[in-house]
């Protein structure tokens, strides 16, 4: 692609759906893990972000060109080749899933904020309510500039690892050297950390977002790249978690449980603004995501089941669709403020949803992404298709471990 | 085969996947499919397709014995059975209708077919008789209705029947997953252009295009005036640039103008190059006036006069010019040099005898506003001299007129909006 004026104008039109996707992405779940990576394992695990990156760059490419080629959501396509019974049980299961991940973005904004000293049970409810105003009562494209606006929060993260002034020497070895330990701790670490970083909900998201935009196929070009840039981004910014985390407490041997915990750890080692930036950055991740994260349901569900959905209809015109995402939310909200509720366990049974879901979706997509008669010219190549499915494969084995040793813990 | 051996109605979800078997009552596999070609009323089914291992034959309506849900067997032996061969433009009720989505023109949505309900309509066809959109037929896909029934009992709360009949589903393409509309294409642009614009504002961008192919130009052209200017730039980039210049064209040229106004610089250009020459320079002119200036609401295509002419020539050239012009309800009479001399009423062509002279029954105390006039003062002179149009000068000279409604929609782009709402 040339670097002219015209693609330059060309590239800023189609920017957005594969930016927002991969900056939700990096939500209080995936924070945590990252902080926790960091803290426990120091830089051995920042080898994975490559081959993550490239298993997400694969996975999110495909949704992306199934979104331009076809004008079609995901849940549309699914519905429409593989049937109502399918599409319905999958629906039930992403839905059950993204109520855990939705509670976990409350979690992390509750406990943001509690750093600031502010009690769950006021910052809970008013997170609640100001991310479902956003978007209800708010327009849909004031939102999403709003959402992508907040984006650029994320550089605190980079700034935060800045501060703690690591090895970098040792810190790019690290990263381009795989390095690999059998101990269960590191290979549920790996698996955590996948497993934050290719949800099945995002697919959902970016084809819609996508489709959204109604970009042309000839500008897929462009969206290509808006695509691989939010990937990369993402895993940058998680590479600076690790990194932050690992140059302060790792070397000094401070375990954590939970972002907020890093967050106050980092306090005394880089002085009183790294703690107040992580708590911003994870302030802001959460409630970006708990705002897109119940819309992307609500979105899918109905678009799969042909309910009426958009965020321009209220509840007499689009029931079913504002129902869910303020049930969501809701509910979502509701369980965090329950005194002693199980949010570990609950966080853990959307993670193993999540995970168990996921190569459903990835064989689907896959399934969809060949067909002749939707894609035309723009199926998977021969190459690609090996590529993609050896991330398949791989993503079955790492969720099967983690499903089983869920269980087993 | 005789009509005791269907059943009145039956629903696509009940027989998909049902065992099929030969005269002999071995099973020769499942029924995957119809095949449904055009009937008098209702499509009526062709060939049924049934499946067995990698195999898919194709038998005549006309060979099968038994249909209804408890058995569906062919007349035949299932080893004499033909292979099918899959025809361009052939419609399969499972596979081009089940689960797709068509655009519900009444209550403006797009909705999905959840179920297709099937019977017998006459000599002993089997016909497709309507697309059921509801809970209803979700439920019985899912095999839940008995507990859907019970449930609605126990609320008191009927399940609603949400079921399109076929004569208004007209799919748009014959071999395609793209969305059919509930009303027949002719139907479509008998409809007001601003309500085909509140269903286009109702439905997903990505399937206004499939609206737009079902209607003609001239009505596309009405009803994208009616759209809110952003969602019309939207459409016109989906229309694709041969398309929307053609659409442009159909428009007035004060509307046109209005439209490209909302468009970037280069695109408005892009489509004006396109365009007819003649339309493009009127439109060109337009375009360069104050968008809120007399000169940007006005239309340039007026009835125009000469003073040396009598009524009964002026009311020829108006039936004449009808094509052109919007507005007659003056007579603008101008000289050569495009200066206005007079204005003369519809009502005195029509009164006066048709070899009166134009200089007799004209009003040379002509109200004008020029192009640089604010709208708000171009209402005060329609409203204090009770005009239904005014002329527009520019340099003195005849530019166009701006009417009661061009006026209107301007001012009232409040109670407008409200008003669609």
């Amino acid at each position: 692609m040339k670097f002219s004026k015209k693609n330059i104008i060309l590239f800023l039109s189609v920017l957005g759906p594969g930016i927002i996707t991969a900056n939700v992405d990096n939500d209080a779940g995936g924070i945590t893990t990252y902080s926790v990576a960091g803290a426990q394992f120091g830089y051995s695990l920042l080898w994975t972000l490559i081959p993550i990156t490239v298993a997400l760059v694969v996975v999110q490419e495909m949704v992306a060109r199934m979104g331009v080629v076809t004008g079609k959501s995901l849940a549309d396509m699914i519905r429409e080749n593989f049937g109502v019974k399918i599409t319905f049980y999958l629906m039930i299961s992403l839905l059950l899933a993204d109520l855990g991940n939705t509670v976990a973005e409350f979690a992390g904004w509750a406990s943001a904020m509690e750093i600031f000293g502010v009690s769950k049970y006021i910052s809970v409810p008013i997170g609640a309510f100001l991310v479902w105003w956003l978007v209800v009562k708010g327009s849909y494209r004031v939102v999403e500039k709003i959402f992508l606006f907040s984006c650029t929060i994320f550089i605190t993260y980079i700034i935060s690892a800045f501060m703690a002034a690591p090895p970098w020497g040792q810190i790019l070895k690290e990263t381009v050297q795989p390095t690999f330990d059998f101990k269960p701790s590191y290979l549920e670490m790996i698996i955590g950390v996948v497993g934050t970083t290719i949800a099945p909900w995002m697919q959902f998201y970016l084809q819609s977002a996508v489709v959204e935009k109604n970009i042309k196929v000839d500008n897929y070009g462009a969206c290509r790249v808006d695509v691989i840039f939010g990937c990369l981004m993402t895993d940058i910014v998680a590479f600076f978690i690790i990194v932050a985390c690992g140059a302060t407490l790792f070397v000094k041997g401070i375990k954590i449980n939970d972002a907020a915990d890093a967050a106050k750890a980092l306090a005394p080692l880089a002085g009183n603004y790294a703690s107040t930036l992580f708590a911003i950055g994870l302030a802001n991740a959460s409630l970006f995501a708990a705002s897109i994260l119940p819309l992307a349901t609500a979105y899918y569900v109905c678009e799969g089941m042909g309910w009426e959905s958009g965020v321009d209809h209220d509840f007499k015109s689009a029931p079913q669709f504002m129902w869910l995402y303020t049930g969501l939310i809701v509910v979502g909200a509701l369980i965090i403020m329950i005194p002693n509720a199980p949010l570990i366990a609950i966080m853990l049974i959307s993670q193993v949803v999540n995970g168990v879901m996921l190569p459903f979706v990835l064989v689907f997509m896959l399934l969809l992404i060949n067909k002749k008669e939707l894609m035309g010219d723009y199926t998977n190549s021969r190459m690609f298709n090996i590529i993609a499915w050896t991330t398949v494969i791989i993503m079955v084995v790492l969720t099967l471990m983690l499903v089983v040793q869920s269980i087993i813990t | 085969m005789t009509n005791n051996n269907i059943i009145s109605e039956i629903f696509l979800s009940d027989i998909i996947g049902k065992t099929v078997i030969d005269a002999r009552g071995d099973i020769i596999g499942v029924l995957r499919d119809l095949v449904m070609v055009p009937g008098e009323v209702f499509p009526e089914v062709s060939h049924i397709l049934i499946k067995s291992g990698k195999k898919t034959s194709s038998v005549p309506w006309s060979g099968i014995a038994l249909f209804n849900r408890a058995v569906i067997s062919v007349a035949g032996l299932g080893t004499d059975l033909l292979p099918s061969v899959p025809q361009e433009g052939d419609i399969l009720v499972k596979r081009d209708i089940l689960d797709k989505q068509i655009v519900d023109v009444d209550g403006a949505k797009v909705v999905r077919v959840n179920d297709v309900k099937l019977g017998n309509f006459y000599n002993d066809r089997l016909c497709i008789f309507s697309v059921d959109i509801g809970l209803r037929g979700l439920l019985r896909r899912l095999g839940y209705e008995a507990i859907g029934e019970n449930i609605s009992r126990t609320l008191k709360k009927p399940i609603p029947n949400s079921e399109i009949s076929w004569e208004y589903v007209q799919p748009l393409e014959p071999h395609t997953s793209r969305l059919a509309l509930t009303m027949a294409r002719d139907q479509m642009n008998e409809m007001h252009p601003a309500d085909i614009a509140d269903i286009i504002e109702n439905i997903p961008i990505k399937h206004i295009r499939t609206v737009l192919d079902s209607i003609d130009t001239e009505t596309t052209a009405d009803t994208l005036y009616e759209l809110e200017s952003e969602l019309r730039s939207e459409v016109i980039e989906q229309l694709g640039n041969e398309q929307a210049s053609d659409v442009l064209e159909e428009m007035e040229h004060d509307e046109a103008a209005d439209v490209l106004a909302g468009l970037s610089e280069e695109k408005a250009q892009e489509l004006l190059e396109m365009m007819d020459q003649e339309d493009a320079e009127d439109i060109q002119e337009l375009l360069e006036h104050e968008e809120d200036s007399a000169g940007g609401l006005m239309n340039p295509d007026y009835f125009r006069l000469t003073a040396d002419i009598t009524a009964g020539r002026a009311l020829e050239l108006l039936k004449e010019s009808v094509e052109d012009v919007e507005t007659f309800y003056y007579g603008y009479v101008v000289d050569e040099a495009d200066h206005l001399e007079g204005i003369v009423s519809l009502k005195s062509l029509i009164i006066n005898r048709p070899d009166t002279l134009i200089s007799d029954i004209m009003n040379d105390n002509i109200k004008n506003v020029k192009t640089d006039t604010d709208p708000e003062d171009v209402v005060e002179v329609l409203t204090k001299y009770n005009l239904l149009a005014v002329p527009v000068l520019e340099h003195e000279k005849m530019a166009g007129i701006v009417t009661v409604d061009d006026i209107l929609a301007f001012c009232l782009p409040y109670v407008k909006k409200r008003q669609k709402k």
